[in-house]
C-alpha cells in the first residue's frame, strides 16, 4: 500500500516539476525565437509610420508608452472594447506582481499591500473576461472573426483566475507555506538536474494548486505560438515603431541597400 | 500549342491544368453591375452583416501579353503550378516584409477594426471588415507557414488549403481595399490591412492573376513615363495648351515652363492635371503661385507623372522604376529642389520612400533636400508676404476639406507633428473666408477615403466605388446640411477623380469638387510683384 502512494506522490513530484520546467523553457525559448528570429530578424524595407506619426524619438516612445499602457490606438474606436481590454491587462498584470510573492524574499512591501486587495483584483479580472467572452459571442461581426483558438484563449485565462479565486476561500486554501518553499526549491540551481534524473522535490499536493499551475503551464506553452505575441510583437510594429523623418534621414531597405 | 487552345476556350481532354485555367477565368469575369447609392442623411450607420454581397464584383483581369511580360507576370492566365508559386511568393513576401510577417502573427481579433473600413460601412459584406479581409491571407499562413499547421493540417489551425475558391476569394477581396490604413488608426497594434493587401495582390500577380486598371497604369508609367501613356509631344501640347489659357485668362507671360534645364525648382505631378477636370484648375493654381512669387520653375517630359501605382502592390521594383524618372530628370535639369503637386499616393512615395530608394538627394540645394509638398511651398509664401491674395474671389465658397488617405496617414508635412492636416487647411484659409470641417470621425487620421484609392478608380470598379464614397458623401452631405458647404478641396488626384463622378451619383453637383490650388488661383491677385 505505501508503494503505491509513495509512487503516486512521486509521479504527481515529477509532473508538478516537470511541466513547470518545460512550460518555461518553451515559454522563454519560444519567445525569445519569435521576438529575435521572427520579428527582429525581418527587414522592413520602408519607412510606414503612421499618424499621429511622431518625428522624434522620443516622440515615438511616447506615442508607443501611450498605446502600451493606456490602450491609446484601442480607445479611439469602442469603448467597451477599450474598457474591458484595458481592465483585463491591467488587473491581470497586477495579480503577476502579487505572485512575485512567491518568489521573492523578503516580500517588499507594497507587494503585501497588493494582498488586501487581491480578491477585488481577481474578481474585476474575471469580470473583464466575462465581457471580453460575452462580446466575442454577442457582437455578430466580432463573432464572425472569432474562432476557437480565440475562445481557447480567453478560457484558459478564465481557468486560471477561477481556480486562483478559489484557492482563496478556506476549503480549498493550499499550505502556503509549503507552496513557497517548493517554489525555492524549484528555483535552486540543483533542482532541474535532480528532476531530470528523477529525484523532484516533494511537490505540494492540492489538487486546486496543481490545476492551476498546470492551466498556467499550458498558457505559457501555447503563449509563443498563439496571437498572445502580440505582447512582444507590438514593439516591431512598423506602423507604430517607426520615426517619421524619411525626408530628413535617408532610411535604408535593408535588401536594397542602394 | 497548348496556349492556343486555352485562347479559343477549348482544353484537351485531361489538360486539369488548363482546365483549372478556364475555370478560374469563368469565376473571375467581369460584368457590370449597377448599383445605386444609398440616399444622403449625414449619418453614416454600421450596417448588419450582409455576406457575399459584393461577392460578385469583379475588376478586370488584365489579358495584354505584352504588357504582362514586361511586367514580369504570367501572360496566360493561372499557371499549371501555382500553388507551388503561390507558396513562394507568400514566402518571399512574409521574409521581406517585417510588416506582413509581423501581422500575420499578431492579430487578437479583437475587432477594433471591423466597422472602421468605409467598404464594410458601405457594403456589410463581412469580408469587408478589415480584421476578415486578413484573415484571408492568415488562414493559408496559419496552414502552410505555422508548424501546428504543417503538421495537422488546416482545420486544426482553421486555415485554409490552396484552392481555385481561395484565388476567386482573394481577387475579389483585396481589390475591394483601397489600401487607405483607417483600420489601422483604431488597431492595438496597428496592424496595417494596407500591407497585406498589397502583398496579397502581388501573390496573385504571380500565379498570372493580374487585374487590369492598376498593372496596365504601372506599364504605362514604365514605358511611356505617364499613367495616361500620353507620348511627349502629347505633353508638351497639354501644357502649351494650359500656358494659352492662363495667358488669355489673365493677359500676363504667365509661363508652363517644360524641360527648362537650370530652373530653380522641378515640378512634378499627376498627370491627371494636365487635362483632367477639375485636376487642370489646381494646374492654373500652381503656374499663378510659381509665377507670382516669381520661382524659375519646369516641369518634365522625362517625369511627366507624379503618380506612382507601383506602391499599390508589394512589388519594390514596380515602384522603384517609376520613382527613378523624377530623380533622373532632377539630375538632368540640374534643378535646386523638386515640388510635388496635389495627390495622395504620389505623395507617400515621394516623401517617404523616395529618399530610400534614390537618395540621398545630395546634388539638390541642400536647404531643399527633401521634396517639398505644393502645400508647404504655397504656405511660406503666404505666410512671408509673398502672394497678393483676394479673398473675395472665392466669396462665394464654403469650403470643406477631404483629407486624402494617404496624406493623412502616411506622411508628415512641415516637419511638425499634424502639419499633414493644418498646412494645406492654412492654405484654404488662406485664400477663402469660410471654412467648415466635417464632422471630426471623418476627417484628420480618421478620414475616410474617398472610394477609388490605390487602383479601384477604373471604371469596372464602379460598385465598389459608389459603395465605398458613402461614407465620405454622408459626411459632406452633414457639413453641407449644417453649415451650407459648397465645396469639398482635395489633395490628390484620384480623390478628384472619384468624387467628381460620386457627387452627381449621389445627386450633388460635380462643381462642388476641386483642388486646393483650384482656390489658390482664383484668389491671387497677378501683376505687381510685391517681392519674394
Ligand atoms: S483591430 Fe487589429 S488586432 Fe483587432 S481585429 Fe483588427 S487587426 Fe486584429
Ligand atoms: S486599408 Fe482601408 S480599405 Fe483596406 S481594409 Fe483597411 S479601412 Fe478598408
Ligand atoms: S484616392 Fe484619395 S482618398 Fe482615396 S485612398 Fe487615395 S488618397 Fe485616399
Amino acid at each position: 500500500m505505501n508503494g503505491i502512494i509513495n509512487g503516486i506522490k512521486f509521479m504527481v513530484d515529477m509532473y508538478v516539476s516537470g511541466i513547470v520546467y518545460t512550460a518555461c523553457l518553451v515559454f522563454v525559448a519560444g519567445f525569445l525565437w519569435k521576438m529575435y528570429f521572427v520579428y527582429y530578424k525581418t527587414p522592413q524595407p520602408l519607412k510606414i509610420p503612421q499618424t499621429p506619426q511622431p518625428t522624434t524619438l522620443p516622440g515615438v516612445i511616447m506615442r508607443m508608452a501611450g498605446d502600451v499602457l493606456f490602450f491609446r490606438s484601442l480607445s479611439k474606436g469602442t469603448t467597451l472594447l477599450f474598457i474591458a481590454g484595458w481592465v483585463f491587462h491591467f488587473t491581470f498584470f497586477l495579480m503577476l506582481i502579487r505572485h512575485l510573492r512567491y518568489f521573492v524574499y523578503p516580500i517588499p512591501n507594497w507587494i503585501n499591500g497588493l494582498g488586501n486587495s487581491a480578491l477585488v483584483i481577481a474578481t474585476l479580472l474575471m469580470a473583464a473576461l466575462i465581457i471580453l467572452v460575452a462580446r466575442r459571442y454577442l457582437d455578430k461581426k466580432v463573432s464572425y472573426v472569432t474562432s476557437f483558438a480565440d475562445y481557447f484563449a480567453l478560457l484558459l485565462i478564465m481557468g486560471i483566475v477561477q481556480s486562483g479565486i478559489m484557492m482563496h476561500y478556506e476549503r480549498f486554501r493550499p499550505d502556503i507555506v509549503e507552496i513557497k518553499a517548493f517554489m525555492f526549491e524549484l528555483m535552486e540551481f540543483k533542482t532541474p538536474f535532480l528532476v531530470m534524473i528523477m529525484h523532484p522535490h516533494h511537490a505540494p499536493g492540492n489538487p486546486l494548486f496543481i490545476t492551476h499551475l498546470s492551466l498556467v503551464a499550458l498558457l505559457l506553452i501555447y503563449f509563443p505560438f498563439s496571437k498572445l505575441m502580440h505582447s512582444g510583437g507590438y514593439f516591431f510594429s512598423p506602423t507604430r515603431n517607426m520615426i517619421n523623418n524619411a525626408r530628413e534621414v535617408r532610411y535604408i531597405n535593408p535588401w536594397d541597400k542602394g | 500549342m497548348a496556349d492556343e487552345k486555352k485562347a479559343e476556350g477549348h482544353c484537351n481532354e485531361g489538360n486539369e491544368a488548363c482546365e483549372a485555367n478556364e475555370r478560374i477565368q469563368e469565376h473571375l469575369k467581369f460584368s457590370k453591375i449597377k448599383v445605386k447609392p444609398p440616399k444622403l442623411t449625414g449619418e453614416i450607420n454600421i450596417p448588419d452583416l450582409n455576406p457575399n454581397s459584393m461577392f460578385e464584383v469583379k475588376p478586370q483581369l488584365l489579358t495584354a501579353k505584352e504588357m504582362l511580360a514586361h511586367l514580369g507576370y504570367p501572360t496566360d492566365g493561372l499557371i499549371p503550378n501555382w500553388k507551388e508559386v503561390f507558396l513562394r511568393k507568400m514566402d518571399e513576401m512574409l521574409k521581406k516584409y517585417r510588416s506582413v510577417r509581423l501581422y500575420m502573427d499578431i492579430c487578437v481579433k479583437c475587432g477594433a477594426c471591423v466597422d472602421k473600413c468605409h467598404y464594410y460601412l458601405g457594403t456589410g459584406d463581412p469580408l469587408n471588415m478589415p480584421v476578415a479581409r486578413q484573415e484571408l491571407m492568415r488562414k493559408v499562413y496559419r496552414r502552410y507557414f505555422t508548424l501546428p499547421g504543417k503538421l495537422f493540417g488546416s482545420r486544426f489551425v482553421n486555415g485554409s488549403d490552396l484552392s481555385e475558391e481561395l484565388l476567386v476569394m482573394w481577387y475579389t477581396y483585396f481589390y475591394q481595399c483601397s489600401e487607405c490604413r483607417r483600420c489601422s488608426v483604431f488597431c492595438p497594434y496597428g496592424i496595417d490591412t494596407a500591407e497585406i493587401t498589397m502583398a496579397a495582390r502581388e501573390i496573385l500577380n504571380s500565379v498570372g492573376i493580374v487585374q487590369k486598371y492598376l498593372h496596365e497604369i504601372i506599364f504605362k508609367a514604365q514605358t511611356i513615363g505617364n499613367n495616361l501613356g500620353m507620348q511627349q509631344n502629347a505633353i508638351i501640347n497639354a501644357l502649351e495648351f494650359v500656358q494659352d489659357e492662363l495667358q488669355e485668362e489673365t493677359g500676363l507671360d504667365i509661363k508652363v515652363p517644360i524641360d527648362v534645364e537650370g530652373a530653380d525648382v522641378l515640378f512634378v505631378t499627376p498627370s491627371a492635371d494636365f487635362f483632367a477636370s477639375p485636376h487642370i484648375e489646381s494646374l492654373y493654381g500652381y503656374a499663378k503661385v510659381f509665377h507670382q512669387a516669381g520661382i524659375s520653375w519646369t516641369m518634365s517630359t522625362h517625369a511627366s507623372e507624379g503618380g506612382n501605382f507601383g506602391m499599390f502592390v508589394h512589388n519594390y521594383e514596380h515602384m522603384k522604376k517609376i520613382n527613378k524618372r523624377i530623380w533622373e530628370a532632377a539630375r538632368d535639369l540640374k534643378v535646386k529642389r523638386v515640388v510635388g503637386g496635389e495627390c495622395g499616393h504620389m505623395w507617400r512615395v515621394l516623401s517617404s520612400f523616395s529618399n530610400t530608394m534614390w537618395g540621398p538627394f545630395d546634388y539638390l540645394d541642400q536647404n531643399y533636400k527633401r521634396p517639398q509638398h505644393i502645400c508647404e511651398v504655397t504656405l511660406d509664401l503666404l505666410n512671408r508676404g509673398a502672394l497678393k491674395i483676394d479673398k473675395s474671389a472665392n466669396e462665394e465658397f464654403i469650403v470643406t476639406m477631404h483629407d486624402s488617405c494617404q496624406v493623412a496617414r502616411g506622411m508628415e508635412l512641415g516637419g511638425v507633428p499634424n502639419g499633414q492636416f493644418d498646412i494645406p487647411r492654412d492654405v484654404i484659409r488662406g485664400v477663402c473666408d469660410k471654412f467648415v470641417d466635417m464632422p471630426a470621425e471623418t476627417i484628420r487620421e480618421r478620414t475616410f477615403c474617398c472610394g477609388a484609392g490605390q487602383g479601384l478608380l477604373g471604371d469596372d470598379m464602379m460598385a465598389t466605388r459608389v459603395k465605398g464614397a458613402m461614407p465620405r458623401m454622408q459626411a459632406y452631405h452633414y457639413a453641407k446640411r449644417e453649415s451650407g458647404v459648397n465645396f469639398v478641396a482635395l489633395i490628390c488626384a484620384i480623390c478628384k477623380a472619384q468624387l467628381s463622378k460620386m457627387f452627381p451619383e449621389y445627386g450633388i453637383a460635380m462643381e462642388e469638387v476641386g483642388g486646393i490650388h483650384q482656390l489658390v488661383g482664383r484668389a491671387i491677385v497677378l501683376g505687381a510683384k510685391e517681392g519674394v
